[in-house]
């Protein structure tokens, strides 16, 4: 794995958000923020909440810009101080699952799962069939024609997860995407994950406060410090793959790696 | 509507009847029509054609300003959406017209258009275009910015997210506006009329109470009310039609499972 090219550079990134008006000071989310993420690899992100992750993600995603560094995206610069105008999603080339499902209210289910490709153009029966493909795989086939308000926090949550996979994107950023979900809920999606990766093999950035989470997911798990976030630490998951997400306190390596991010992060 | 409400509902309607009935008892059916006569002039009025000819008029004029001034009052937001300078520089203009109050207008358009139907119809674009401008402006500004951001992420264009992002979520507020606008669209024409015409419901008025004839007066009022009543339902019926999508305030959103 070490030796897989690497596909995403994050170097000396910082981000400054401006004082409100009225008091306060210009303060740094992230700075001088250096990492890689490897073409096909599932990367993990752990900090304490309010650490200038999901700030991580809003870069990279495009939707915001960085105030110093760079982002580089198989080796040609994609985000940097000197670099204007943003290009949300780069050409379709991130997708992006956030904290909130962002279902539009007013599209049913799998309107909004064909969303990206019919604002893309690329609605076809092919491409209507692996949207149904996904559908069935985590279990949202029978609840096509509902709108999201009808339906629970975890389906919305993959129907989340299936709109950004149906469009392909080769890197998929997700922000605590299972955050506001019950336990149970919760290790389903996360299996559902894991074997969603394992058929496409997709690069994906994958933002938690919760260890366990980081842990049971990642190949590799990056710990961030307090904002200003930088790179405190880096663990390679020693779990092999396939996971039981289920008793993943119990595999082999999970204790231990478990103890050294908690000390990291305390 | 459940059989409750529309019995409390009818109940309702027995007092008002009665009350006003007591009043024209009290004051005079000379000053105060009473239900019965006024319903037996509105029963005269609508058989002899009278009433159909000057409620079409009223109507006319209030769907034609309703239409010309509604449109590009819709229209409007999402166009300076797309153009911050250009809203930011109309913006005192828009608050300062809107305020105008446009019936102390109407002698003007009179002026202008003449006493026919162009007038009035001019009086009630100018209200009607405000209303909904204001209230389709504040559905562009609640756009939701993630959904906005997961639509751009994903390759929507410009076009694309004005069409499936931010019209979707501006139309709860356009029908308000509409909904507001109706009664002011019916209200603004029979101003116009009042002021002055030969046809209209405002007309009839006008020469109802020009004649000291009070029951013409109240007929006319009645049919304006039932008229504004019906075109509500209209638009509620449509209202409902296109929001489909949104959990419905009467009941609980119907969760189909608690638990995924």
């Amino acid at each position: 794995m070490s030796d897989a090219t690497v596909l995403l550079e994050v170097r000396g990134l910082g981000r400054r958000f401006e004082p409100r008006a009225g008091g306060g000071q210009a303060m740094f989310a992230i700075r001088d923020l250096s990492f890689d993420v490897r073409d096909g690899e599932l990367l993990t992100i752990v900090g304490p909440s309010g650490s200038g992750k999901s700030t991580l993600l809003n870069l990279i995603a495009q939707i915001d810009a960085p105030t110093e560094g760079e982002i580089r995206f198989r080796g040609e610069a994609i985000a940097g101080p000197n670099m204007r105008a943003l290009r949300p999603g780069w050409d379709r080339q991130f997708g992006y699952v956030t904290q909130d499902d962002t279902l539009l209210p007013w599209r049913t289910l799998l309107d909004n799962v064909l969303f990206p490709l019919r604002v893309q153009g690329r609605l076809s029966a092919h491409t209507r069939e692996r949207a149904a493909d996904l559908m069935r795989a985590v279990g949202l086939e029978r609840f096509e024609r509902y709108y999201p308000h009808e339906l629970s926090g975890g389906m919305r949550k993959r129907a989340a997860l299936i709109r950004t996979l149906v469009y392909d994107p080769p890197v998929i950023l997700m922000d605590e995407p299972f955050g506001a979900l019950d336990a149970q809920t919760r290790t389903q999606l996360q299996t559902d994950l894991l074997t969603l990766w394992s058929l496409g093999r997709k690069t994906i950035v994958f933002v938690t406060h919760d260890i366990a989470e980081a842990i049971a997911l990642g190949d590799r798990a990056l710990v961030f410090t307090r904002a200003p976030a930088r790179v405190q630490s880096e663990h390679r998951i020693p779990i092999a793959r396939p996971r039981d997400v289920r008793n993943i306190y119990l595999l082999d390596g999970f204790a231990e790696t478990y103890q050294r991010i908690r000390k990291e992060l305390s | 509507m459940n059989d409750r409400a529309f019995r409390d509902r009818l109940v309702v309607t027995v007092a008002v009847l009665i009350a006003w009935q007591l009043a024209a008892v009290a004051f005079g059916a000379h000053w105060i029509s009473p239900p019965l006569a006024t319903a037996r002039r509105v029963l005269e009025l609508a058989l002899n054609g009278e009433l159909a000819r000057h409620a079409l008029y009223t109507l006319a004029a209030a769907a034609g300003g309703f239409i010309l001034g509604g449109v590009p009052g819709g229209i409007l937001p999402f166009v300076l959406r797309r153009a911050p300078r250009l809203a930011a520089v109309l913006d005192p203009y828009l608050v300062a017209a809107y305020g105008m109050p446009k019936l102390a207008l109407a002698p003007l358009f009179i002026l202008w258009f003449g006493i026919g139907l162009a007038s009035k119809v001019t009086l009630v674009a100018s209200i009607v275009f405000f209303l909904v401008f204001f209230s389709a402006a504040a559905g562009v500004r609640a756009t939701d910015v993630r959904l906005v951001a997961m639509a751009r992420v994903v390759g929507a264009s410009e076009r694309a997210l004005a069409r499936h992002v931010v019209w979707p979520g501006a139309v709860p507020y356009i029908f308000a506006g509409l909904k507001i606008s109706l009664s002011y669209a019916i209200g603004a024409a029979v101003v116009g009329e009042l002021i002055s015409s030969n046809r209209g419901l405002g007309y009839l008025i006008q020469a109802g109470a020009n004649d000291f004839d009070t029951t013409t007066v109240f007929a006319a009022l009645l049919t304006l009310t039932l008229l504004i009543v019906a075109v509500n339902a209209l638009v509620e019926t449509a209202e409902r039609r296109l929001l489909r999508w949104r959990p419905n305030d009467a009941q609980p959103a119907r969760r189909l499972v608690t638990a995924a």
